[in-house]
């Protein structure tokens, strides 16, 4: 089964992202902080990973730098309150991010992305 | 002070430290029962939106299921401050979203608790409170409501009418505007930066019709608001409206004109128009501003800059010539200066 990893500290947009993830039939594990990730975790290769980039302790590029490091995965999508123009154009220089999103989200596009995979 | 006074006194400095503890242990007690309380009702809304949003058709959730859910933690019309947390839960998750999930959300809170709080709250008697009641009210985009908040918009308390002029626009968009020649009391310059936010954000398509039909208030508030809302949506089209109040005789709805006039680039029959009431501009720092817009927006024009250097207009001359001296025509400059030692030595030897 095709697996999503949402990584969201909100706890609501958290339960929403999952459940969007889940009626598409994607398996989905939905976590609040990288804390929370296991070993097997980081042995599973994502099909997608839906994450926030504003953690305590880390900054934003950095953490999704970590996250491109630590985590096999085949997309990356970001999913954040920190929707400045600044931040979006740093983080697409990162190379390897599928999408940027900013709060408030449409959440039918990220659904169609995941639908078109 | 003798032996059985000294034990009465350490009796009293020790209970009353005994007081002291109890009361921080229940502070803490009540602290750790709160904050699970409160995640718990933060876990079980977000359970209930997401399950709502995206419904599972084996298993459906209904309104009435969600109501039982919301009542199992603690959301009743008598616990109020659960009630305010959940206000402030859904305030939150309407902000974060967008698109036909917005309107299924709007939906669903027409249908869930919290029992008309915010709607109660704006027949209080505390101003505050009121005020919050009507934020939270165009907040969640609660429209129904409309009608009772509209009748605050004159009300003798700033956070109050503020509250319902902003909802007004949240609510009515573009035709709030009409409202405008008939507010009574004044709009502080945050008031208005607050509405043309909330008309950028909620409406950003213009609506012409309402604007030039306001374009008839009298209230200078009213000529304001409507200058920021010319900039903030760059109409430019509506630049006249801005230029007529450059020579207003309000030192603010002056101000108000030249800065909002500071975004546009206009074309040459209308900065030819302001060279022509530049001299009527009675302030000359806001002359000053606007030579600087006027110097930055249009090419060197000799004449109008040699007018303003041999007129009476002492506080500026500095400016002019420094702007002739820096755009090549620095023998101009000297021309005006030769001239003015010549008249001076001729008065001397008189």
């Amino acid at each position: 089964m095709r697996k999503v990893l949402v990584i969201q500290e909100d706890i609501i947009i958290l339960k929403i992202l999952e459940r969007l993830v889940i009626t598409n039939e994607f398996e989905c594990k939905a976590i609040r902080s990288l804390n929370a990730l296991t070993i097997e975790d980081q042995q599973t290769n994502f099909d997608f990973i839906i994450t926030d980039i504003l953690f305590e302790g880390i900054a934003p590029l950095e953490f999704v730098a970590q996250v491109q490091e630590i985590i096999p995965h085949k997309n990356l999508l970001v999913v954040t309150n920190m929707g400045q123009d600044k931040i979006k154009m740093e983080i697409f220089a990162l190379r390897g991010i599928t999408g940027f999103y900013a709060v408030p989200i449409d959440l039918d596009e990220i659904e169609y992305i995941i639908q078109a995979y | 002070m003798n032996e059985t006074n000294v034990s009465y006194f350490i009796g009293f400095v020790l209970s009353i430290l005994v007081i002291y503890w109890i009361s921080i242990a229940v502070s803490v007690i009540y602290r750790k029962i709160r904050v699970k309380q409160i995640s718990r009702i933060e876990h079980t809304f977000a359970d209930v939106v997401s399950r709502y949003l995206y419904n599972d058709p084996l298993n459906p959730l209904s309104i009435s299921e969600i109501n039982e859910t919301l009542k199992s933690v603690g959301i009743r019309p008598h616990n109020k401050n659960n009630i305010q947390y959940l206000i402030s839960l859904m305030i939150r998750t309407q902000r974060t979203i967008l698109g036909g999930n917005y309107i299924k959300i709007k939906k669903l809170y027409t249908q869930i608790p919290p029992y008309n709080a915010s709607f109660s709250k704006i027949s209080s008697w505390n101003w505050y409170r009121r005020a919050r009641g009507i934020r939270e009210i165009y907040e969640m985009n609660q429209s129904q409501y409309l009608d009772e908040v509209v009748k605050f918009r004159n009300h003798r308390n700033i956070f109050v009418r503020r509250e319902a002029q902003i909802a007004m626009v949240v609510f009515l968009g573009w035709e709030s505007l009409r409202f405008l020649p008939y507010l009574k009391r004044n709009m502080t310059l945050w008031q208005q930066i607050k509405i043309v936010e909330k008309l950028y954000d909620h409406y950003p398509k213009p609506e012409l019709k309402f604007l030039h039909r306001a374009y008839k208030t009298d209230k200078l508030f009213g000529k304001k608001l409507l200058m920021r809302i010319i900039r903030k949506f760059q109409l430019h089209s509506e630049t006249d409206f801005i230029l007529e109040h450059l020579i207003h005789e309000d030192y603010e709805v002056r101000e108000t004109a030249i800065y909002c006039l500071q975004t546009f680039a206009v074309s040459s029959e209308r900065m030819n128009f302001i060279k022509q009431i530049y001299e009527k501009v009675t302030d000359s720092s806001q002359q000053a501003q606007l030579l600087n817009y006027i110097f930055e927006n249009s090419d060197i024009d000799l004449d109008f800059y040699l007018q303003q250097l041999y007129g009476p207009n002492e506080e500026l001359k500095l400016n002019v010539a420094e702007i002739l001296w820096n755009n090549g025509y620095k023998e101009k400059v000297q021309e005006f200066y030769y001239q003015q030692y010549s008249k001076k030595e001729e008065l001397n030897a008189q």
